[in-house]
């Protein structure tokens, strides 16, 4: 008996262990490089560019979505020469790190790129909290990166020098989608807001509490929950107290889930408002016509009459995308496919070529600052002070309901090309 | 009262998915002593093969569980003596290695399956998907009560398999204490590989279930690994009864704090139950485990 105790305590230990490993993902051995040496010396004729974003893990489908993204930039600006400084074009090569969705993991792969790939500069991850995690990395290696993605207000008020983002927070478009409700004349009275624990979605569910209470709707329960959370039981609460508007903060998983777990327990309130992710092509591919009519936040839509040098209108652009990938682009795989752009004009405006040295990386850096791009996703100005540090603050927060599976924009007023539906039409007469 | 109803069916709902699950694992860790970290993998690969089945012969999902079965009953079969093989090595902390293994096996084929499959999301459409019934004015979704009724009646058909037949009671006795078996002629190889390959039928077939209530994806089956250790560490390791209390449990504890606490508890709560139940019944709530 004395002989087995022990074993059955190791064995329960070592599970524990191995699983919270598992959960936090293995972190790989850190390079033990000295900062500051991490500009590369090797002559090369081509920029080394950094990809970090999550190619497994929970969230591989965005971090796919950022990928497409950045590799459309990387082989239409090649196509059409490379980048232009001074007269010649420089080739950009994509060297790719995979966070695994998890910041900790994205950390490591963050430093191992810089100090033994010697990257010249970095295209961010999907999530915000990876980008939280790995700007602290940057700030000690001095090395800038923007992130075509990233959302949570939390990455700006913490002013890191070296990283920048091309979408607006989200406190700052997540308040759009119930203030635009609330100006309808039958307004919603109640709301109800589940949100992820995550940094984007627990930002954009306290976003959505905030903008219910400053426009006048009641908020009857607001939910933070782990993820993986199952949403029956949560639901079955919400439905006993019957709000008009049940607002969620998460993924395009949990969206799915979501609306899957209301239709199966009866629950349909007048509306669903979510954020990112329900333009994500699997989010009405799956849920077919129980997608439709969702609300969601965005700052850029395929209609959009905008355009640049490098990839025409964004027509021109979201045909480009389309023909490689075979789906829509939403705003996350615009900005970030525009987050090049802003690279390459701060590039030729100080004329550094490939490999960039560590003063070319500071004076990157600054240009980055001074800039403001036009391109097909809209206007890139990084803020330089206040809480948005270094994010595209510029871009106007639109509304968009999915309609046939396509995302229509409701508003606000100025920008709507058609009227929001509200109250939606319930599952079973769709 | 509407509320604590729906609250205590949900509750039942969920467990009833995980105790098929926590069945099988908790028995094969009872004969094998080996902890699965793959148990979340052979659900994602039933789930999968449930999809592309239905695809291609668009039979519903629900009618291929017995195939599905089978075919995950025939791999495990096959598999196990490899999963032996590294239990046998002369080493002093074989189990350990072992463990090992079958971490390095979760992570090879969720690699495998985000490679070949990609990362989308895929829906898994059964006759019952969506539907919900109405009892006394409680909604009840029809897919989660299936698989609760489903689930029930395979954990039944196991016991009587486990308690009334010859073979049920040889697996048990392997269970109980190897060594004394193995004196009274019962071939421990041949138990163990008769239990993996019922453990991994089952799971792979409950992952038809999960898949449709769900959604199936490569890293679909992660949340359950960390449940299957839940529901054995607290049912006690190697305990049949044991596990079904213990899923039931998880099931209704996870609705309680949901509805009442808040979601953001559940987690939480959980795992402090775990430990006091580590604490205070180091051998199982049932205290049937060793």
């Amino acid at each position: 008996m004395f002989k087995k105790l022990p074993i059955r305590r190791a064995v329960v230990v070592l599970a524990i262990s191995c699983l919270i490993l598992s959960l936090t993902g293995c972190g790989g051995a850190k390079t033990g490089a000295d900062a500051g040496n991490s500009a590369s010396t090797e002559a090369r004729d081509y920029y080394k560019v950094g990809v970090i974003t999550s190619l497994s893990g929970a969230e591989v489908q965005g971090g796919n979505i950022t990928k497409y993204g950045y590799d459309l930039w990387a082989e239409t600006v090649n196509n059409k020469g490379g980048i232009k400084v001074g007269d010649k074009g420089y080739q950009v090569k994509l060297v790719y790190a995979d966070d695994q969705s998890d910041p900790a993991a994205g950390a490591n792969a963050v430093e191992r790129m810089i100090t033994s790939e010697k990257v010249d500069f970095i295209l961010g991850p999907y999530t915000s909290g990876v980008t939280k995690a790995v700007a602290p990395i940057l700030d000690k290696y001095k090395v800038p990166m923007i992130t075509g993605s990233a959302e949570s207000p939390s990455i700006w008020t913490q002013k890191f020098k070296y990283t920048f983002g091309s979408v607006p927070a989200a406190d700052l478009t997540a308040i759009s989608p119930l203030e635009t409700l609330s100006k309808l004349p039958n307004p919603p009275k109640t709301v109800a807001v589940l949100g992820v624990n995550d940094a984007f979605s627990k930002a954009v569910a306290e976003a959505f509490k905030a903008s219910a209470e400053k426009n006048g709707i009641t908020v009857v329960k607001f939910d933070v929950v782990p993820a993986g959370t199952d949403f029956t039981p949560l639901i079955s609460a919400i439905k006993q107290l019957n709000p008009d508007v049940l607002a969620v903060g998460g993924h395009e998983n949990e969206h799915m889930e979501v609306i899957k777990a209301s239709k199966s327990l009866g629950f349909m309130p007048k509306a669903f408002v979510m954020h990112y992710g329900i333009t994500n092509p699997d989010f009405s591919k799956n849920l077919g016509k129980d997608a439709d009519y969702t609300f969601g936040a965005a700052v850029w839509t395929p209609d959009l009459d905008l355009k640049d040098d490098l990839f025409g209108s964004a027509q021109d652009y979201v045909k480009a995308y389309k023909d490689k990938y075979n789906a829509i682009p939403d705003y996350t795989a615009a900005a970030c496919s525009a987050t090049g752009e802003s690279f390459s004009a701060a590039l030729a405006k100080i004329g550094a070529k490939p490999p960039l040295s560590d003063q070319q990386r500071e004076e990157l850096t600054k240009t980055l600052e001074q800039i403001e791009v036009n391109t097909f996703y809209g206007p890139i100005k990084f803020a330089t002070d206040g809480n948005w540090y270094h994010d595209n603050v510029g871009l106007k927060a639109l509304v968009i309901q999915m309609i046939n599976g396509e995302q229509v924009i409701v508003g606000p007023e100025a920008m709507k090309a058609k009227d929001p539906v509200y109250p939606v039409p319930a599952f079973n007469v769709r | 009262m509407g509320l604590f109803m729906q609250t205590l069916i949900n509750g039942i709902l969920i467990g009833g998915i995980f105790i098929t699950i926590a069945v099988g694992f908790s028995i094969s860790y009872g004969v094998m002593h080996i902890v699965d970290f793959a148990v979340g993998e052979w659900i994602m690969l039933g789930a999968f093969t449930a999809f592309w089945l239905n695809m291609y012969t668009n039979v519903d999902p629900l009618l291929l569980i017995p195939f599905i079965a089978l075919f995950f009953a025939l791999i495990g079969y096959l598999f196990q003596p490899v999963i032996q093989k590294v239990v046998n090595i002369k080493h002093r902390s074989a189990a350990m290695m072992a463990l090992a293994f079958t971490f390095g096996l979760s992570t090879l084929i969720r690699g495998s399956a985000l490679t070949l499959w990609g990362f989308n999301n895929r829906n898994l459409i059964t006759v019952l998907s969506e539907k919900n019934v109405d009892l006394f004015g409680i909604t009840v979704p029809a897919i989660r009560a299936g698989a609760t009724v489903f689930s029930i009646l395979v954990t039944a058909a196991f016991a009587y398999f486990l308690y009334r037949t010859k073979t049920g009671i040889t697996i048990r006795a392997a269970a109980e204490n190897k060594t004394v078996a193995g004196l009274m002629g019962i071939d421990g190889h041949r138990i163990s590989r008769l239990v993996y390959s019922i453990y991994v039928g089952l799971t792979a077939m409950s992952g038809v279930f999960i898949g449709s209530i769900f959604s199936v994806f490569p890293d679909m089956g992660l949340r359950y690994t960390a449940f299957a250790f839940f529901v054995v560490v607290a049912g006690g390791m190697g305990s049949f009864s044991g596990a079904i209390v213990a899923g039931l449990m998880l099931g209704l504890i996870s609705s309680f704090v949901s509805v009442y606490m808040g979601g953001a508890y559940v987690f939480l709560i959980l795992f402090f139950i775990l430990y006091l139940i580590l604490v205070f019944f180091p051998k199982g709530i049932l205290g049937k485990g060793w």
